[in-house]
């Protein structure tokens, strides 16, 4: 997986590429617990992923709890295999998704 | 390998030490012999000149002309030779005798000569001619003819055609014009010289062999005690170590040797035992960790498995539906896990359910949902309300943020109406009595333990006789290939449809032998797990 950021301000745009299982969850675990601090925006462009697990869907779920606390987060340009995911999982219920 | 080394060292060293001294013994031996043999001969010689210089003065030189003329029938000439005679007995000499050399030197007339009685020789008469013998001869004889040559000497000790080694002392004969007028020759035997000189060998020989064995005996002592048994202290110490595999009691390699690079040897030996040892009780540490997290895993595996039907059928004396179910876990143990309990004799409680992430974490999450969501099924409330109450309390403990999909049914077994809600879990595929499996895209709530207070929905199907529900994890559609291509819903689905007739267990090993030929040799990354309801109608 890859993982791109671009940072304006309190504004934190993060593009992901390739897959995120549980191989590649934690590296975007620690990505995000190392840039999100005064971060009041995030948004996760997903427009080049490929596949995501459950283990992807845990850091979602738990940086979307953080964002709820101090701003807002937003999944940006999601595919149909992930949208697939997001519905069956119910995340596109808890989810702010922009396409 | 001790004696080897004591063997090797101790005689090649000796070795050497020995034919150093032969070598010396030699380049000594030589020297002294030439230089031994160089002063005899001088002390040989002086005397030899003494001898020719008495023997000058016995002789008138002025008249041999005339001694050679008259053939000797002089009687100064005799009286002279019998003196000579008289000198050649007393001092011992092999033969005293005058020559004239002729022009060339290349030959000689005899003038006087005068032969030992024990020589054997016969006396050359005046006016013998005779070649010269050698160049060396000739070149003397001419010296002191020509340049004034006052003393010359010829040793022959070779190249004598069957005589004795001798040597012979020349001096010139100076009438009182002080011109040459013979040449003055006394002989003696080498043999005196040649016995003093094999005496000197054979004590430098003595001597240098009493040396050879000293020094032998010094060294190899010397060696022993300094090289060999230290070393061999080392290599018994190595030996016991490599044996044993511990730090000896008593430290033999402590003051073994006053020698540096004995001491230095001795102190690696010893640094490479406690590097070893503490290297052994790392490992042996390291290895008991490892052995007892892979029993720790094995047993967690094991309650894990124990704590999921596995026996089927699970209901023998129940003949209104039929269940099957599976799990490949991809690690020891998985995070994935089925469930079917009985509520009460008419309602069977179903569960499928997948936690996220894997290994140990995932398997005590899942134990904790699997006893909640059965615990909280049997006090007999809805599908959903279930899943909200197990949500709620998963929620408030729930520090490492993992959720867990699930599907719960309860089919009512007398009218074969199934409640079910669906918690971010896969759709289950159904199959009616005569028909094909095709999935059923129930209504999804959100994933169990990510968020407090979710709503989830019941939906209702009616199962008639011969109906079939097929329920599994992610690990079935998400199983991938060496190509990276997922396995997927529309293989399932076909998997699914392959047989027409089939009992519940064969369905399911026609689904994972379907997933086997997919993956081919990829790994499996999420545990497999289905199950299979089929019902026969109430009673």
């Amino acid at each position: 997986m890859e993982i791109l950021k671009n940072k304006t301000g309190s504004n934190l745009v993060i593009y992901l590429s390739g897959r995120l299982d549980t191989v590649s969850a934690p590296q975007l675990e620690e990505e995000l617990k190392a840039s999100i601090g005064d971060v009041t925006e995030l948004i996760l462009d997903i427009s080049n992923l490929e596949y995501m697990s459950s283990a992807g869907l845990r850091i979602l779920l738990s940086a979307q709890k953080t964002m709820n606390a101090k701003g807002k987060m937003i999944v940006k340009n999601v595919n149909d295999t992930i949208m697939e995911i997001f519905e069956v999982t119910g995340f596109i219920d808890i989810l702010t998704i922009e396409n | 390998m001790n004696k080897n080394i004591k063997y090797g060292l101790s005689f090649n060293i000796i070795s050497f030490v020995v034919f150093l001294l032969l070598v010396f013994s030699i380049t000594v031996g030589i020297a002294g012999y030439m230089q031994f043999t160089q002063s005899l001969a001088t002390e040989y010689n002086d005397s030899a000149f003494r001898t020719a210089e008495t023997a000058a003065t016995l002789i008138n030189a002025d008249r041999i002309d005339e001694y050679l003329e008259n053939g000797g029938e002089d009687n100064e000439y005799k009286l002279s030779l019998s003196r000579l005679d008289t000198l050649c007995e007393k001092q011992n000499v092999s033969v005293i005798y005058t020559i004239i050399p002729d022009a060339d030197y290349s030959h000689y007339t005899s003038i006087f000569n005068s032969v030992n009685a024990n020589t054997g020789y016969d006396r050359w008469n005046i006016g013998y001619v005779r070649e010269t013998t050698n160049d060396e001869y000739k070149k003397i004889y001419k010296e002191m003819y020509e340049n004034g040559l006052e003393r010359g000497t010829v040793i022959r000790d070779k190249n004598l055609n069957g005589g004795l080694p001798h040597i012979t002392s020349l001096i010139p004969l100076k009438g009182s014009d002080g011109m040459v007028k013979a040449i003055l020759c006394v002989q003696r035997p080498m043999e005196q010289l040649l016995i003093g000189r094999r005496g000197y060998l054979k004590h430098v020989s003595l001597i240098m062999i009493i040396i050879a064995i000293l020094a032998s005996l010094i060294a190899g002592f010397g060696i022993r005690k300094y090289f060999i048994s230290p070393v061999k202290k080392i290599s018994e110490e190595a030996e016991r170590f490599a044996a044993e595999n511990r730090i000896a009691d008593k430290n033999v390699l402590k003051n073994l040797s006053k020698l540096n690079e004995m001491r230095a040897l001795a102190s690696s030996v010893e640094k490479m035992e406690l590097d070893t040892v503490s290297y052994i009780e790392n490992i042996t540490s390291i290895t008991a960790d490892k052995e007892r997290m892979g029993t720790e895993l094995n047993i967690a595996s094991q309650i894990q498995e124990g704590s999921i039907p596995t026996i089927f059928p699970p209901y023998p004396d129940r003949k209104e539906f039929d269940i099957y179910a599976s799990m490949t876990p991809a690690k020891e143990v998985g995070g994935d896990f089925y469930d079917f309990f009985l509520i009460d004799d008419d309602h069977l409680g179903l569960v499928m359910a997948d936690v996220s992430g894997k290994g140990v974490p995932a398997a005590l999450f899942m134990m904790v949902t699997k006893i909640l969501v059965s615990e909280i099924a049997k006090t007999g409330i809805s599908t959903d309300e279930i899943l909200s109450t197990v949500n709620n309390r998963i929620c408030a403990h729930n520090k490492a943020g993992m959720f867990v999909t699930v599907w719960l049914g309860i089919l009512e077994i007398s009218t074969g109406i199934l409640r079910a809600s669906n918690a971010g879990h896969e759709y289950p595929a159904i199959k009616r009595a005569n028909g094909k499996f095709e999935l059923f895209k129930d209504k999804h709530g959100f994933v169990v333990g990510g968020m407090d207070d979710i709503k989830y929905n019941e939906y209702e199907i009616k199962l008639s006789k011969g109906d079939t529900i097929f329920l599994y994890t992610d690990g079935v559609t998400e199983a991938t290939n060496a190509n990276n291509e997922l396995f997927g819903n529309d293989r399932l689905v076909s998997a699914l449809n392959i047989k027409s007739e089939f009992s519940t267990a064969e369905l399911l090993e026609c689904v994972k032998s379907e997933i086997d030929k997919f993956v081919g040799k990829a790994p499996q990354f999420d545990d497999i797990t289905m199950m299979a309801v089929r019902y026969f109608g109430g009673k």
